[in-house]
């Protein structure tokens, strides 16, 4: 009880630390942000200084401070030309680090490579999509597919379905994220996530969540969402879901259970219980809204257009395809029977034993 | 007095078809159940090996139907002639054969109908097969070929309301194909012996029973 209290009074001052250190951070966020929010701003040797100022906001990373990171900005900068130098991810991050390290990828890209530590988010607020953008900066997309088509049936469509870390790192616990998606009426280019702008037009509101959450109550129904889905044909517009892992870890290996598909496709319909919709912030980033527990098996209007084979299947469907098996195998069952209690009329006429 | 006579009433190329057909359907509607539910049922092993083996069956069967069409529409050219219910099989053959289906069978009365050659099927076996092989058949092979191919042809799902429309349907129809499966293969043993009508699919010949009074039992 008393270690208990101890650690509880430890975490408030911290708490209270870190807040403070936040709001006195602000100042000198502002004050940095004066320059490197500047889209016009040049570094020396075409060094890339800008900042963009909406999506760094965003991030954890504005909360604690750019001086945390770049603690050593001399008196006379920019003038004296003195390059400041940055904090190693490592320093905070130290389990991740770590684990990363040892990873097959830590070899081929440090954590810049994939987080850009002025926009990095939390998973919360990355869409699938996202994640798959910046592991496709050095994986090309077209070659992924054509790996994967190797001994992956359907590779194109699992990879757009999929984050590459969904199975290629141990991340766990797996839910369903749908973001709308949009493109230009008439236009058969590939689909592409609608933007804050596209869906704030379309709900006539600053809370874009409005176009599918008409109640507002922060929860969308399968009500709701059936409605919206009938108003999206037609409209150059889908929903499209992804699994995605709620809790990712940075072990970067080829899983090899990750082969067997049952893996995702035989985890049963309860598995797939738990899904969201991701609606886009004007920073950049995403909000999620929790969508009604089950939607995702709802037979056809609820996720028209979001299937996994063995796992998402529809009770109700289920029970109309074994009343029309149960009807076929009733004929000869009971046909059979009363040909078995008749048989002596056949053997009579001389047709038929 | 009876006496029995042979009739040649399956050419090869239709047996071929059949049992290439039949095989391909069993092996469709066993790979399907395990692939819709693969926490239950594992007839095959691993998944992606029932996918396969499913897709391979499907394939099996789509190239062996355009087969058999263009056998009925461009060699034989007996397709309407007998899959095609005529006005009178329509208005009265239909109830003539389902009749003795479910009554004067079990009265011990004889078939009214008797297969030649022009005329194999009964009229309830020409309305169904109607219904089966230009439309339940087409339009299974033709959802299946989109779920094989989900991406490339994403256009055409979006126009036919998403992948859930077209599973839906593909399952149900599968789910139409089993049951008929189950009354096919029993009426099949409704001959004047069990095996009577499994014969001609196997060899191409069926026994008729003439009767010396010309009357035809079955």
């Amino acid at each position: 009880m008393r270690d208990f209290t101890w650690k509880t009074v430890l975490f408030l001052a911290f708490f209270m630390m870190m807040t403070i250190s936040a709001r006195a951070a602000a100042p000198g966020n502002e004050r940095c942000m004066n320059c490197h929010g500047h889209m016009d701003i040049k570094g020396p040797a075409g060094m890339k200084i800008y900042i963009d100022p909406v999506k760094f906001a965003a991030t954890t990373h504005a909360i604690v401070g750019c001086t945390s990171c770049h603690d050593r900005v001399s008196k006379g900068h920019p003038g004296d030309r003195y390059n400041p130098p940055r904090a190693a991810c490592g320093d905070c991050h130290k389990p991740v680090f770590d684990e990363y390290a040892k990873s097959l990828h830590a070899s081929k890209a440090g954590c810049t490579g994939c987080h850009n530590p002025h926009e990095v988010r939390l998973p919360l607020f990355v869409s699938g999509d996202d994640i798959n953008r910046k592991c496709a900066r050095c994986h090309d997309t077209r070659k992924t597919i054509q790996s994967h088509s190797t001994w992956l049936p359907q590779a194109d469509l699992h990879i757009d379905s999929l984050p590459c870390i969904t199975c290629h790192t141990g991340s766990r616990d797996y839910v369903i994220i749908m973001s709308i998606e949009s493109r230009l009426p008439g236009s058969r280019n590939d689909f592409k996530i609608s933007s804050y702008d596209e869906l704030a037009a379309l709900a006539q509101a600053a809370d874009v969540s409005r176009v599918i959450d008409l109640n507002n109550d922060k929860l969308i129904s399968l009500a709701e969402l059936r409605d919206f889905n009938h108003q999206l044909r037609g409209r150059n517009m889908r929903l499209w879901g992804m699994m995605v892992p709620e809790t990712v870890t940075h072990s970067y290996q080829i899983l090899d259970n990750r082969w067997d598909c049952s893996f995702c496709h035989a985890s049963g319909p309860k598995a797939a219980q738990k899904s969201f919709i991701a609606f886009p912030e004007k920073n950049g980033g995403y909000t999620r809204l929790v969508v009604e527990k089950g939607a995702i098996l709802d037979i056809l209007y609820g996720t028209p257009d979001f299937y996994m084979l063995g796992t998402t299947r529809s009770t109700p469907l289920n029970i109309i395809g074994a009343l029309i098996v149960a009807a076929g195998l009733s004929f000869p069952v009971c046909h059979g029977f009363f040909r078995f209690l008749t048989r002596k009329n056949r053997k009579e006429n001389n047709h038929e034993a | 007095m009876k006496h029995k006579e042979m009739v040649y009433l399956t050419p090869m190329p239709v047996r071929i078809w059949h049992w290439l057909n039949a095989f391909g359907i069993v092996t469709l509607c066993i790979t399907g159940l395990q692939i819709r539910f693969p926490d239950y049922i594992s007839v095959f092993g691993a998944y992606k090996a029932a996918i396969r083996l499913h897709n391979t069956a499907g394939a099996v069967v789509s190239v062996s139907y355009m087969l058999w069409l263009m056998y009925y529409l461009v060699v034989a050219k007996s397709l309407m002639k007998l899959y095609m219910p005529t006005l009178d099989d329509l208005k009265t053959g239909i109830f003539r054969q389902a009749f003795f289906y479910f009554l004067t069978y079990f009265l011990g009365k004889p078939n009214p109908h008797h297969s030649t050659p022009d005329s194999k099927f009964n009229p309830m076996q020409k309305a169904t097969y109607l219904v089966i092989m230009f439309i339940l058949l087409p339009l299974v092979i033709f959802t299946g070929v989109l779920l094989m191919y989900i991406a490339p042809l994403r256009e055409l799902l979006l126009l036919l309301g998403g992948i859930k429309m077209l599973i839906g349907t593909h399952f149900l129809l599968s789910c139409c194909f089993t049951a008929f499966l189950f009354v096919h293969i029993y009426l099949a043993t409704l001959g004047h012996t069990p095996l009577a009508h499994f014969k001609p699919m196997w060899n191409g010949w069926e026994e008729e029973e003439i009767d010396d009074g010309s009357e035809k039992t079955r």
